[in-house]
């Protein structure tokens, strides 16, 4: 009596929660997925689970039953359906998979919440092996699919990836060449006619005129008119004839004009220097007359000294601007 | 042409005074064959009251030069051979134990004349170099307790042998210095050589007569002092001197490496009073750039250190000085 009462109250107790089985296939090709549909009923707020994916490492992605051969995976889907009367149904729809062909019995999957539990049916289903033959090897057996929930460098192809260490390389060098190509790349330099240089002889002549535009002996600076005029002769000299001027003696440009074919022009060129001598080393004021004397002979100097254009030259430069 | 009157009076009395030289020079050539360069170095050194540093083979009339200077000068003349067992004493001097007086007296040494030949002046010790050099530099010298000045004028021409280096004490640079001229002398030519054979060859000398008198040459050194020096002249000077010690700002980068130390101020005072004397010699009152070339080399030559890469290179401080001069600008 009191054992059909306590039974009784188990089974009132029990009632509460329940848990059915069922599959959408019992005959499943090695490698197919099908789907084990577990129906738990219990009261609405129960907070239960399956006891089937507790112990295992979500990060593989599946549990197994039946000896390893049948994987449940954990990418599965709930659902709830209202039943009435506080009562709800969730509906577990699990991916199946086996890679092993024979018959197989589920076992119970039992459902804990709380101190319940509800333990479901047990299924059996059927595993057949992929019909491979000589001329269809993969006959009927499951197409290639993409894995699911792709990363970008998924879309990269491995030999890219394998060998990033040679790209790197090559990506360095690369840069390392368009860097030296822009930096030491000649420079186009765009052409410039070049200007024509004035002639020694007009620059000198310039000098002079400038020079004796400012007055400089008539105010009493003789040394500073004999200092720019003795400068402009050894400007003209070195310019015109290649004589180092700046860097020689007085007596040193007389004897390389002497040397020269300037011989005739000689006594000019003294007569500067001289005067020059005594007015820059000795405070000697020159006269008037000396003054105009040595400018006098620096121009004739010049003047006489300006290069004869040969006639010839002048009739081939006519017939080429003629011809141009 | 019209001038100041300072200038001309000065030419005038160079005119009146320098006849001497001509007669010194014309001495020096009846005892001494060529060397033209060694006498013109001695009477420019004579003229600014300074020294002469001079190299050359032996045999070559150096000690015949002063000899013959000092009888056309008639003044005092010493030699003091120099060796290694040489003492400080034996060249100013020392004092004496006098067992007549009692007492110590003074015995003047060599150095007391107004030419004084220091032949091979590297042979001797540091302590006599730095004695002879002190005197040259100070013109006195203190034996005892006593400072005795020397004579006026007071020349000192010493003499280096380049050939023999093996147990010499070669002059600190501090002290070649001190010398106004190193002068260096070559061989005669082959005519200057005969010469020199058919006049040694006979037993008579010929007799050299004084042409002048210390106080005179005194006399002469104070209007060489008087000898104009233009600014012009002077930048000239500086250019030089500084164109050693910084040759890049002259364009002269390739003797940056050559020259491990440039000419000091004493080059500047020596140049300038070089060429005065030159200016001088060649009858004017005023100095031009022509005589601070001719005894630029004289000058400059001992006052520039020049770096292993010169002596690699074979390369002197005579070709360095000529470096300079053509390219430092004349004004």
């Amino acid at each position: 009596m009191i054992a059909i009462l306590l039974l009784g109250s188990f089974k009132s107790f029990g009632a509460n929660l329940s848990m059915s089985a069922r599959l959408d296939s019992v005959n499943l090709l090695m490698g197919n997925v099908t789907t084990l549909h577990l129906e738990v009923v219990e009261d609405k707020g129960t907070n239960g689970r399956l006891s089937i994916f507790q112990e295992i490492d979500r990060a593989r992605g599946y549990a197994t039953v039946c000896g390893d051969s049948v994987e449940l995976r954990t990418n599965y889907s709930v659902d709830t359906t209202e039943l009435g009367s506080g009562k709800i149904q969730l509906n577990y729809a699990i991916p199946m998979q086996s890679f092993d062909s024979g018959t197989y019995t589920l076992p119970k999957f039992i459902y804990l919440a709380g101190k319940d539990s509800a333990v479901s049916n047990s299924l059996t289903f059927n595993v057949y092996p992929v019909n491979v033959t000589a001329e269809d090897p993969i006959a009927g057996f499951a197409n290639v699919v993409e894995p699911d929930g792709k990363r970008f460098y998924d879309w990269i192809p491995d030999w890219l990836l394998d060998f990033w260490w040679l790209w790197l390389i090559i990506f360095l060098a690369v840069c390392v060449f368009l860097y030296g190509t822009k930096n030491f790349k000649k420079k186009v330099i765009p052409f410039i006619a070049p200007k024509e240089l004035p002639k020694p002889w007009d620059v000198a002549l310039g000098s002079l005129q400038r020079l004796k535009n400012r007055k400089l002996w008539e105010q009493g600076l003789e040394k500073d008119y004999f200092t720019e005029l003795t400068d402009i002769l050894r400007v003209y000299l070195f310019e015109r004839f290649g004589i180092n001027a700046m860097e020689m003696t007085s007596r040193q440009i007389m004897d390389k004009i002497y040397e020269s074919d300037l011989r005739d022009k000689r006594d000019y060129v003294k007569q500067i220097l001289n005067v020059a001598d005594f007015v820059k080393f000795a405070k000697v004021r020159p006269l008037p007359a000396d003054s105009i004397a040595a400018y006098d002979n620096a121009v004739k100097f010049v003047e006489e000294t300006i290069p004869v254009q040969n006639p010839q030259d002048n009739e081939t430069e006519k017939r080429e601007g003629g011809d141009a | 042409m019209s001038e100041t009157i300072n200038i001309r009076e000065l030419n005038d009395l160079i005119a009146s005074k320098a006849s001497f030289v001509s007669m010194i020079r014309s001495g020096m050539d009846r005892r001494i064959i060529g060397q033209k360069h060694l006498v013109d170095s001695l009477l420019i050194a004579l003229l600014c009251n300074g020294h002469v540093l001079l190299e050359g083979v032996p045999g070559l009339a150096k000690t015949l030069a002063i000899k013959t200077l000092a009888s056309l000068v008639d003044a005092k003349y010493s030699r003091i051979q120099f060796t290694p067992d040489l003492l400080p004493a034996d060249v100013i001097g020392t004092l004496i134990y006098s067992v007549k007086n009692e007492s110590f007296e003074v015995k003047k040494g060599p150095i007391f004349a107004n030419f004084v030949l220091a032949d091979e002046i590297n042979r001797a010790p540091a302590k006599v170099q730095s004695a002879l050099l002190e005197a040259m530099q100070e013109r006195q010298v203190t034996i005892g307790e006593e400072t005795f000045k020397l004579d006026n004028p007071f020349l000192v021409m010493a003499t280096q042998n380049p050939i023999e280096q093996e147990g010499t004490y070669p002059l600190p640079e501090a002290q070649t210095d001190r010398f106004l001229l190193k002068v260096v002398i070559g061989y005669p030519n082959k005519e200057e050589e005969k010469s020199i054979i058919r006049q040694n060859i006979t037993s008579t000398a010929t007799p050299i007569t004084a042409v002048i008198k210390p106080h005179e040459i005194v006399e002469v050194q104070k209007i060489v002092e008087k000898i104009y020096i233009d600014e012009k002249i002077e930048n000239y000077i500086v250019d030089i001197v500084f164109a050693t010690r910084e040759p890049s700002k002259y364009g002269l980068a390739d003797l940056a490496s050559i020259i491990s130390y440039g000419a000091s101020p004493r080059a500047s005072i020596s140049l300038a009073l070089a060429s005065r004397a030159y200016a001088f010699l060649q009858g004017r009152g005023y100095v031009i750039p022509e005589d601070v070339r001719a005894v630029c080399h004289d000058v400059m030559r001992h006052r520039i250190g020049l770096s292993y890469e010169a002596e690699a290179n074979n390369i002197n401080a005579d070709e360095v000085i000529t470096a300079i001069l053509d390219k430092v600008a004349v004004p």
